[in-house]
């Protein structure tokens, strides 16, 4: 043959080349790209958990922001109520204060008048006895009965003088 | 001066003087050795030998082979051994974040498979791993006769051993192998539209087989030249080795492997039915070209 072909050379090269085509593919192609095989699917594996984690994730960011949304009008809500009730709870406050208050004042005065009523009854007993007092020493006083001798000597004298006239 | 400065000083001198003593005993050597091996044959036969491989045979288990045939044998155990080692020894440490080796065996694997799944999309499977072994056989093989593992002839002649697709058999084996594998392709992928794609590149196995042998060839031819002087046999080797093998390996496993992916994805790519269009009718063609019927008859 020209260029010195040789089939049955040709064949063993053939038979070589098989041999290591199945041998390195068996030995080592196939475990690696098996295990790079198996991290790929490990790392999409991760990758959708992640995924499914951030889409949760963000579910619930939306969840809490309309909760957020819907506490702030729950609390202005709130607050109006319990502005109302605030309002309701002062104004019975204050009207139970007031009743309270004229009570007080009604219960003050009925007493002052009680005391004030004592208080003119006992005057009375005593101006009764200061007078009595007063009058037993004005009368028991030498001063004053000179007064009454001289206005009876007076009197006298006046009723003398009339009956002169007469 | 510390005294640091001055061992470092120290021990370069020292490492030149070492370096050069050596170079100068290898020079030495070369020279008293080579009326030992002063050879018979003149340039033009070695040469000659080199393309043909008639004269210089190998005796394997009674048979004489080229001795091509014997560095494939040793570049395929060597192959397997590297990869039965890997397998037993790495594979099973392999982690999820991958250390240096871990990454380069991913990426020689992933690199090949990348190849065939880009050229090929529709199927690759047992394309992937045929150019991997292609691939690291042609490379291998390549940088193998780097090595110069002699070999005695039948006729008693040493000769290193040189790479095994500078045999023609091995190059029209891996043609004629690639070209199986891509017509395999073809019918696994579109049937018999696959085998008639496949056959109409016929030439593809001789021009697959004598790109490779012409291009390996081209390198022993260089290396034989070189050799054959010793006056050429100082530093030029290493540029011619750079050249010629490191290049040759690396270009010859790409181009093969580009070749086939491309030829086995236009071989396997499946058949997509067209739309047919739809034949204005006569009568309808006549109504557009304002014909009565009966005239357009």
């Amino acid at each position: 043959m020209p260029l010195n072909i040789d089939w049955q050379q040709i064949l063993l090269h053939l038979l070589n080349l098989l041999i290591l085509g199945v041998g390195l593919y068996l030995i080592l192609y196939k475990p690696v790209k098996k295990f790079m095989q198996k991290r790929e699917e490990s790392y999409a594996e991760r990758e959708e958990k992640t995924g499914d984690a951030l889409r949760e994730a963000e579910q619930r960011k939306g969840e809490y922001e309309q909760k957020l949304a819907s506490a702030d009008e729950e609390i202005a809500e709130l607050k109006k109520q319990a502005s109302a009730e605030t309002e309701t709870l002062r104004a019975a406050t204050l009207r139970d204060a007031q009743a309270e208050a004229e009570d007080i004042l009604a219960d003050a005065r009925d007493k002052a008048k009680r005391e004030h009523d004592k208080m003119i009854a006992d005057i009375g007993d005593d101006i009764r006895d200061l007078v009595s007092d007063m009058a037993e020493k004005a009368v028991m006083s030498p001063g004053v009965n000179e007064a009454y001798e001289q206005f009876l000597n007076e009197a006298e004298k006046g009723e003398e003088e009339s009956d002169g006239k007469d | 001066m510390s005294k640091d400065v001055k061992r470092t000083k120290r021990n370069k001198i020292t490492a030149i003087v070492v370096i050069a003593a050596i170079a100068v005993l290898l020079i030495v050597g070369i020279i008293l050795t080579d009326p030992l091996y002063q050879t018979t044959e003149d340039i033009s036969e070695v040469m000659k030998d080199a393309v043909l491989h008639e004269e210089n045979k190998v005796s394997l288990f009674g048979y004489e082979v080229n001795p091509a045939y014997i560095s494939s044998i040793a570049v395929v155990l060597l192959l397997l051994g590297v990869a039965l080692v890997i397998r037993i020894f790495a594979v099973p440490r392999f982690k999820l974040i991958p250390g240096k080796f871990q990454l380069l065996v991913e990426t020689v694997v992933g690199m090949f498979d990348g190849i065939a799944k880009k050229n090929s999309p529709h199927r690759n499977g047992l394309l992937g791993a045929y150019v991997f072994a292609a691939g690291c056989y042609i490379a291998v093989g390549t940088t193998f006769e780097l090595i110069g593992i002699p070999v005695e002839t039948t006729s008693g002649v040493s000769v290193s051993l040189p790479a095994p697709l500078s045999d023609i058999n091995a190059a029209i084996a891996l043609g004629f192998l690639s070209y199986f594998v891509i017509l395999s392709g073809g019918i696994a992928g579109a049937g018999l539209r696959g085998v008639g794609r496949t056959l109409k590149d016929f030439s593809l196995p001789i021009s697959m087989s004598f790109r490779l042998f012409g291009a390996l060839l081209s390198g022993l031819l260089v290396s034989e030249l070189v050799y054959y002087y010793i006056s050429l046999s100082f530093v030029l080797p290493v540029i011619v080795g750079v050249l010629f093998t490191l290049l040759h390996a690396l270009i010859q496993s790409y181009v093969l492997v580009m070749l086939t992916t491309m030829f086995y994805g236009e071989a396997s790519e499946p058949h997509i039915k067209k739309p047919k269009k739809q034949k204005p009718t006569a009568k309808h063609g006549a109504a557009q070209n304002n014909i009565p019927v009966s005239q357009e008859v």
